[in-house]
């Protein structure tokens, strides 16, 4: 498996709820680099994997950031993050991956980020302050913001909204959207559709960050999965899911948000035709990749690269 | 009698990793251990902590690749790929390391052995986010076992035997 080692060298409370961690490298070895937007999966005990935006500055190349907030409604992941992880420990993850990069023609950004969806935007910040393009970021929080540190380090290129006292109109915060301007949104669904609803298309970009509920796969039938590589194969009812199907064949495939968003199970495929559900893939990339996690097929027969 | 080589090159990069992913550093001079790999390298025998080959592999002990290569990558497909990105060892300069599978020649003072040619990994692309896996098979450079150790520095000639 795509696996690094990370260790915790610090961690540090960062808002309500929120614990901001240092992650390096066990003997400080400088970590790959990355590109603002991007995030990493990290492996928890007991299987668990959890997907954590990079949110310190990508300059920065012996240490990387995440600010994990506390669900207590979740499957013990962030519980495990902040309660058990301690400074010194390690833990495997997984190679960062971009699937939410800023529009590298745009001449100005405007992020809008609901809670701890902040974080991707902290670290395009970063990188854009360097490169000096034009950006604010709009934050909607309820009560105390997350990350209060490294949004007064914005110096004034952040506005937050206070939802309990009121939420503001998408259309007037984001203002026209004149030619130049992209306009990034990461945060719960009913926020993304709202900025979607108010935003041209082809000048957004969105990152989900619990994935959407899926849709049934229309087209679906009965089909056989083959391993190219290994020549295995198995035959799956139509609709079947191919994930457990992979790993019962035995193919070590990565999956992480298992629900179409994260680019950890990505897959080369051969024959099919797959049918698409992930929201991450390029029309022209779905040509020869699939998300196992969330992909069917609309044939008899299911080859992949494997 | 004294032969001339057909052939002289020399050491242009030096790069070792602690780990697999981790990227790759410069470095002056690195030490081979016969029979091992290069010291704080990822790959020396022991010590494994590349991913690609989880077994000790003692045909991979130091890995080589041509700098001509790199110019032909980016004059073939337009890729701009640096001395740190190819993830081998020694970067040379004038020499045909696909002839060499099978035979001994000094790297600076040190001998090896080139056990294969080496093969390119897809996770590469992933790491440099650069579409080098096919533009690099068969031009992935050449693994080599330590006969002889020894300090490697810039600059070194390597030669056949
Ligand atoms: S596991 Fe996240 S896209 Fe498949």
């Amino acid at each position: 498996m795509r696996h690094i080692r990370l260790a915790l060298r610090a961690a540090e409370p960062a808002g309500p709820g929120i614990r901001l961690l240092t992650l390096m490298d066990p003997d400080g070895w400088p970590l790959p680099r990355w590109r603002p937007g991007a995030h990493i999966d990290l492996h928890l005990p007991g299987g668990l994997t959890r997907a954590y935006s990079l949110c310190g500055d990508p300059a920065e190349a012996e240490c990387w950031r995440i600010a994990v907030k506390r669900e207590p409604a979740g499957r013990g992941g962030s519980a495990w993050l902040h309660d058990a992880l301690a400074v010194g420990e390690e833990l495997p993850a997984s190679l960062p991956r971009c699937t939410f990069p800023l529009a590298e023609g745009a001449s100005r950004h405007i992020f809008l980020a609901g809670g701890i969806g902040v974080t991707p935007f902290l670290a395009m910040a970063a990188a854009l302050a360097r490169s000096g393009a034009e950006h604010h970021l709009h934050l909607l929080h309820r009560g105390p913001p997350p990350l209060p540190t490294q949004l007064a380090a914005l110096q004034g290129r952040v506005t937050l909204h206070d939802t309990l006292t009121g939420r503001p109109g998408l259309a007037a915060l984001l203002g026209p959207p004149t030619p130049g301007t992209e306009a990034y949104c990461c945060g719960p669904p009913g926020l993304i559709e709202a900025f979607l609803a108010a935003w041209p298309a082809d000048q957004a970009r969105v990152e989900h960050f619990t994935p959407p509920p899926l849709a049934p796969l229309p087209g679906a039938r009965p089909f056989t999965l083959v391993l190219a590589k290994s020549g295995r194969s198995l035959d799956l009812p139509a609709g079947a899911p191919l994930l457990p199907a992979l790993h019962s064949l035995g193919a070590e495939v990565e999956s992480s948000c298992e629900g179409g968003i994260c680019g950890a199970c990505r897959v080369r495929w051969l024959e099919g035709p797959p049918l698409h559900r992930d929201r991450i893939l390029r029309p022209e990339e779905r040509e020869t990749h699939l998300m196992a996690c969330v992909a069917g097929c609309a044939g008899s027969r299911l080859v992949l690269d494997l | 009698m004294s032969v001339t080589p057909s052939w002289i090159g020399l050491v242009a990069h030096l790069h070792i990793t602690a780990r697999a992913f981790l990227p790759m550093r410069a470095m002056e001079a690195i030490e081979l251990v016969a029979g091992e790999g290069i010291l704080g390298d990822r790959y020396r025998i022991g010590t494994e902590e590349g991913f690609y080959s989880p077994k000790p592999e003692p045909g991979r002990q130091v890995t080589l690749f041509e700098e001509e290569a790199l110019e032909a990558i980016r004059r073939d497909h337009g890729i701009e790929l640096r001395p740190e990105e190819h993830r081998r060892n020694v970067t040379t300069r004038g020499v045909p390391l696909t002839h060499l599978v099978g035979r001994r020649f000094r790297l600076g003072d040190c001998l090896l052995e080139a056990t294969r040619l080496s093969i390119p990994c897809r996770h590469i692309e992933e790491i440099l986010e650069k579409p080098v896996f096919d533009p690099m098979i068969n031009r992935s450079g050449l693994n080599c076992r330590i006969l002889e150790g020894g300090t490697v520095r810039l600059g070194d000639p390597i030669r056949p035997v």
